[in-house]
């Protein structure tokens, strides 16, 4: 297998608090390539935004007597460097504000998004 | 007693520790030094599903990961306590991965590693007592109390 450090994956998760079992996995493999030394974005549009409110995400929890919810898969993506970015126009869709998100996240144009898309060496989407 | 037991979790004391990391070194006879994750890092993470070690020849510096290991709620690398040459992995690991859990300090060790200036880095780590005290005090902050699944040694 060849050196997989410094190759870039960028992982679009649309889903958000209402479907939490869709809301883990890409979390988690964002994690996972982190921790494989590779730089990782996560770009949440769509339904995905409403996870990055503050409040959201500790109510959300797939198998409570883990302890674990989403804002843990959050906050260990953060702390693994996993870049976390919000489409700016979704905001507007969820009636967020900037300040309503959750520390460590960049709000982006759409356009980023595209260039982001052809600069990163894969592009994973939920 | 060569090991003692703070909030269910072992520690050895004959191993060195990077405790923030929930690493340990132990040095070997022949130069070399074998690094595992400690018993707090293993209930953490809790039944471990995979992990995945950096190939042997390979230079890794402190910090860096050594591999990378997945539970259902956990994923994440473990960091290299000292720097140096990887020259063994633990085959065993692939085969079942609860070893870890099971073992954390002996027959779930993750690699061997041929290090650059070995008194440098474990002069960063602590041994002992002070590993001890050291872990004592990281539980009680974190409020960590360890869990064991069956078949789970007690350290010798």
């Amino acid at each position: 297998m060849e050196d997989l450090e410094g190759k870039k994956i960028l992982v679009i998760q649309t889903h958000g608090v209402d479907t939490p079992t869709r809301t883990y996995s890409p979390i988690y493999y964002a994690i996972a390539a982190a921790a494989m030394e590779m730089e990782v974005m996560i770009w949440f549009t769509m339904n995905g935004t409403n996870q990055l409110k503050k409040g959201e995400a500790e109510k959300v929890s797939l198998k409570p007597e883990s302890g674990v919810t989403l804002k843990t898969m959050l906050d260990m993506a953060l702390d693994n460097d996993v870049k976390l970015a919000v489409c700016q126009q979704s905001l507007e869709l969820w009636d967020m504000k900037p300040e309503d998100l959750i520390e460590g996240v960049e709000i982006l144009g759409a356009t980023s998004i595209i260039d982001l898309a052809l600069e990163y060496d894969h592009v994973m989407y939920f | 007693m060569a090991y003692e037991k703070v909030n269910e979790c072992y520690i050895v004391k004959d191993l060195y520790y990077a405790v923030e990391d929930n690493t340990w070194v132990r040095v070997n006879d022949d130069g070399t030094v074998t690094i595992g994750m400690t018993d707090v890092a293993q209930s953490l993470a809790g039944p471990i599903l995979h992990a995945k070690a950096k190939k042997p020849g390979m230079h890794r510096k402190k910090g860096k990961p050594i591999a990378t290991v997945e539970s259902g709620k956990w994923v994440g690398p473990v960091k290299s306590p000292v720097s140096g040459e990887i020259v063994e992995i633990n085959e065993e690991l692939a085969k079942d991965a609860r070893v870890l859990n099971k073992s954390p300090y002996y027959k779930g060790w993750i690699i061997k590693m041929k290090p650059d200036n070995l008194e440098a880095d474990l002069a960063d780590l602590v041994t002992g007592d002070a590993a001890v005290e050291a872990y004592r005090a990281k539980i009680e902050k974190d409020g960590v109390t360890c869990t064991h699944i069956e078949g789970t040694e007690e350290p010798a």
